[in-house]
C-alpha cells in the first residue's frame, strides 16, 4: 500500500494568503493535524515575493509595482526575489522525520526538485537539479525553490515557469545600477526558460499541476488525494494575514 | 562619530551578500549591522541574533571571523550559499 498524502489545488490566491496558507499547512502538519501535503497554487494579482533575508525597498520597486496593480510579500523562506505571473507554485509539507526526507538539508533540496524533474518530464521536458536551489533546462532555469525547517517539519515551496516576462520583472525590481540593466536584461533572457518556450505552445495551468502531481507521487512513491484546508488551517492562515504576511511590519522587516 | 558603510558581495559559488554596518569611528566598533541577501539560514532567526551579538564588537577581520564562527558552532546554525569565511569577507569589504 502506498503512503497517502493530501493534493490541495487552492486556485488563484493573493501574495499574503498564499504564504499564509503554506505557513498554516505547515503548522498543522508539525501537530500531526493534517497529513504530508502538496500544494498547487497561482498568484492573482500577479506578485513580487522577497527572500526572508532579503529588504523590500531594496529590492522591489513599490511604487511601480502599486501604479500596476502587483502584489509583493516576504516570504518565510531564504532565497532571491521572485516575480509570479505565468506559473504554477507548489508548496510541500512533510516531517523532517520522513524516510524520504535527508536531515541534510541540501540533499531534501535534490529530493524535492526530483520531484519537480520528474513532473518536467511527464510533459516531455527534460531537466536537472542544480545545487542550491534552482532546476535548469539546457543550462537555464525554469525553476527556483526555497526551504525552511521549523518545528521538526519541511516546508518548501517553488516556482514553476509556464511563461516569462523578464522586461516586466524588471520593471518591478531594483537593480543595483541602472547604467547596466539592458545588459542584464538580455543576460537574465538568455539564462531563463519555461514551458512555453520549451513546448512552443502554452500549457494549461491545470495541465502542469497534473503532471507535477504525478511527479511528486512517482518521486516520493505515494498516492495524492485530493482534499482541502480543514479549519484550524484556514483561522490560522486569516491569523497569519493579519498578524503578518499582510503587515507593512513584516514585508519590510529587514 | 558614527559611519555608515556598505557592500554588496557575491559569495563565490554562493549567494549575494547585502551588509549595512553602522562604526563607531572613535573606538572602531560596530555599532549596528543588517545582514541581508538572498542567501538560506537555518534557523532563520538566527541572522538577527547573530547581528546582536555583532554590535559592540570590534570592526576586525579576525575578531569577527571568530564571533561568527563560535556562533555558528555554538548554535548549530546552518548557512547554505554562504559561509563564515565568506560572510567575513562581505562584512569587512564594507565601506
Amino acid at each position: 500500500m502506498k503512503e497517502k498524502w493530501r493534493l490541495l489545488l487552492t486556485g488563484f490566491q493573493s501574495a499574503a494568503e498564499n504564504m499564509a496558507i503554506d505557513r498554516a499547512i505547515l503548522v498543522a502538519n508539525s501537530k500531526k493535524m493534517v497529513p504530508p501535503t502538496v500544494r498547487f497554487y497561482g498568484w492573482t494579482p500577479s506578485a513580487i515575493s522577497i527572500g526572508y533575508f532579503q529588504q523590500l525597498q531594496e529590492e522591489v520597486d513599490i511604487d511601480v509595482c502599486k501604479n500596476n496593480g502587483v502584489d509583493y510579500v516576504r516570504r518565510i523562506t531564504g532565497g532571491g526575489a521572485v516575480y509570479h505571473e505565468n506559473e504554477l507554485t507548489y508548496s510541500i509539507v512533510v516531517s523532517e522525520d520522513h524516510p524520504k526526507i535527508s536531515r541534510n538539508i541540501l540533499e531534501s533540496y535534490g529530493t524535492i526538485c526530483g520531484a519537480v524533474i520528474k513532473g518536467l518530464s511527464n510533459l516531455q521536458i527534460q531537466s536537472s537539479y542544480a545545487p542550491i536551489n534552482d532546476i535548469l533546462v539546457n543550462g537555464k532555469k525554469i525553476s527556483g525553490n526555497a526551504q525552511t525547517r521549523k518545528f521538526q517539519t519541511v516546508l518548501q515551496h517553488g516556482t514553476i515557469l509556464t511563461d516569462v516576462d523578464v522586461e516586466k520583472m524588471f520593471s518591478l525590481l531594483k537593480v543595483p545600477n541602472e547604467k547596466i540593466k539592458d545588459k542584464m536584461i538580455s543576460n537574465v533572457k538568455e539564462r531563463v526558460t519555461s514551458i512555453k518556450h520549451q513546448k512552443k505552445e502554452t500549457i494549461s495551468f491545470d495541465e502542469v499541476a497534473l503532471a507535477m502531481k504525478k511527479g511528486f507521487e512517482e518521486e516520493f512513491e505515494i498516492t495524492l488525494e485530493q482534499g482541502t484546508l480543514i479549519k484550524e488551517e484556514e483561522e490560522l492562515a486569516e491569523k497569519f494575514i493579519s498578524t503578518c504576511f499582510g503587515t507593512k511590519q513584516w514585508n519590510q522587516k529587514r | 562619530m558614527i559611519m555608515k558603510i556598505k557592500s554588496i558581495y557575491k559569495v563565490p559559488d554562493g549567494k549575494l551578500l547585502k551588509i549595512n554596518a553602522d562604526i563607531d569611528e572613535t573606538n572602531d566598533t560596530i555599532k549596528d549591522i543588517n545582514i541581508n541577501g538572498d542567501f538560506f539560514a537555518y534557523p532563520e532567526e538566527s541572522i538577527t541574533e547573530l547581528e546582536k551579538i555583532l554590535q559592540q564588537k570590534n570592526f576586525k577581520r579576525k575578531d569577527i571571523i571568530k564571533i561568527i564562527t563560535t556562533f555558528i558552532e555554538s548554535k548549530k546554525v546552518q548557512f547554505i550559499g554562504i559561509d563564515a569565511e565568506s560572510l567575513t569577507e562581505a562584512i569587512m569589504r564594507c565601506e
